[in-house]
């Protein structure tokens, strides 16, 4: 039993899901009066798209360093 | 009457293209970075300085792009800082009559009672859905493994994150607007009856207090209090600084009360996040960063703008959360001289950063009570 996915992958689906999630709060964050009532933390919706997209980032500075690693 | 401004409307149309633009571009150019160096970087075992040579009109495109999302950026910027001190903007007003702003006040209430039942009657906690997703796609994601299936690894992944996403982005302290009017409402009540008792006539007026470093007698150190001033007669003249010492409430010379004012919490909790103490910031910075308070990290209101003048500082607030305290409904008088807890708060941070004694000279609220706009008054001496 493996995991199927490579980290290639992985990294693939990071940046994918970074982009999503950093438009939904940038989006969120500039106009909060048409989300009034939409219970959500924006704040931490914004961590967390940015921790993906530092995460992303991070793949793909290894990536650049030492591409026989991944 | 009600007003309507029809600079913010297009004012909020190029922010938001702007920030469509910007993300465009730089989704685009980091594809282009991912596919000119990093694929040829894994796959063709290139040097970075070799792919950087071969895609040159690559890294051309791409860094155009970067610096337009740079440029838009700084654009996005100064339209936030101009709609945070705005210039007198020409409002156009339309009159109504009072008969249709009394259907239209009913009519947001029918709207207002049906929405909370549609609320109550659709409302699925976040959490249940979040743990929903979180078992699903830990599900597919063993399934994954024993079927070595890369969809049912992507999906189960996608599935795990976006559930444990709405367990930890779910809003832990959503408090709805009525309850908060609900418990504002007995203070000003309190309030309107000391008044009408004493028969008093003066002006409320917030007296900054000493900022909390500078050493005072003990017998003094009551002055590091924001109080409210409510003089028996309509005058301007400042209590005896002793007798403001000895927090007491009811102030002989001249004939008043003082009381903490409603906003003072909020206005500590504006300092909190502003991380800065209101007796020692800049007015530029004061000016620049309490309407992202508002707006941004509290969400008090939908809209808040500040424009300072030489003696009244005109303030435009839309879509407070306290505006219901304003309706004839609630008949409360006090709300309006005092302010409610938002306005208080900005006239406390406004009495603290000037150091000057202010007073809400005018308070003047749209039909809907969507807009309250205030002048505050700064008092010399």
């Amino acid at each position: 039993m493996q995991f199927p996915l490579s980290i290639s992958d992985i990294t693939l689906w990071i940046a994918v899901t970074a982009m999503i999630l950093l438009i939904t709060s940038e989006l969120l964050t500039s106009y909060s009066e048409q989300f009034g009532d939409f219970p959500i933390d924006k704040t931490r919706l914004r961590l967390v798209a940015l921790i993906l997209g530092a995460s992303f980032m991070a793949t793909v500075l290894l990536r650049a360093i030492t591409p026989s690693i991944i | 009457m009600t007003t309507l401004s029809d600079q913010k409307l297009w004012r909020l149309g190029t922010a938001k293209a702007i920030r469509i633009l910007q993300l465009l571009f730089l989704s685009i150019a980091l594809w282009f970075i991912y596919w000119s160096h990093i694929y040829e970087l894994t796959y063709w075992n290139k040097t970075l300085l070799e792919s950087f040579q071969s895609n040159f009109p690559n890294v051309l495109v791409y860094s155009i792009l970067i610096i337009a999302v740079i440029y838009l950026e700084s654009q996005s910027k100064r339209h936030r800082r101009i709609s945070m001190v705005p210039s007198s903007v020409k409002t156009r007003e339309i009159s109504m009559s009072t008969s249709s702003v009394k259907s239209l006040e009913m009519l947001q209430k029918e709207n207002e009672q049906l929405k909370h039942e549609l609320m109550k009657s659709k409302k699925i906690p976040s959490n249940k859905i979040g743990i929903a997703l979180v078992i699903v796609g830990a599900l597919l994601l063993f399934a994954s493994v024993r079927t070595s299936s890369t969809i049912l690894a992507f999906i189960g992944l996608g599935l795990t994150f976006w559930g444990a996403l709405f367990l930890f982005a779910r809003s832990t302290k959503f408090v709805r607007i009525p309850i908060l009017d609900a418990t504002a409402i007995s203070s000003y009540i309190t309030l309107d009856r000391i008044i009408d008792d004493l028969n008093y006539k003066g002006k409320p007026i917030y007296i900054p207090p000493y900022p909390k470093e500078t050493y005072l007698p003990e017998y003094l150190e009551g002055l590091k209090e924001m109080v409210v001033f409510i003089s028996a007669k309509d005058s301007t003249t400042m209590p005896n600084i002793e007798e403001m010492a000895k927090k007491r409430f009811l102030v002989k010379n001249p004939k008043g009360i003082c009381i903490s004012p409603p906003g003072s919490g909020l206005a500590s909790l504006f300092e909190k996040e502003l991380r800065a103490d209101f007796t020692k910031i800049d007015q530029e910075s004061f000016y620049d960063g309490l309407p992202r308070v508002i707006v941004n990290n509290l969400e008090l209101a939908s809209d808040f703008t500040i424009e300072a003048g030489k003696e009244l500082i005109h303030v435009k607030i839309t879509n407070s959360f306290y505006s219901n305290l304003y309706s004839k409904n609630q008949n409360l008088k006090s709300v309006h001289s005092i302010g409610c807890p938002l306005t208080s708060a900005v006239t406390c941070a406004l009495a603290k950063t000037t150091g000057k004694r202010v007073t809400i000279s005018k308070t003047k609220l749209s039909p809907d009570l969507k807009t309250v706009e205030i002048w505050y008054q700064l008092l010399e001496g």
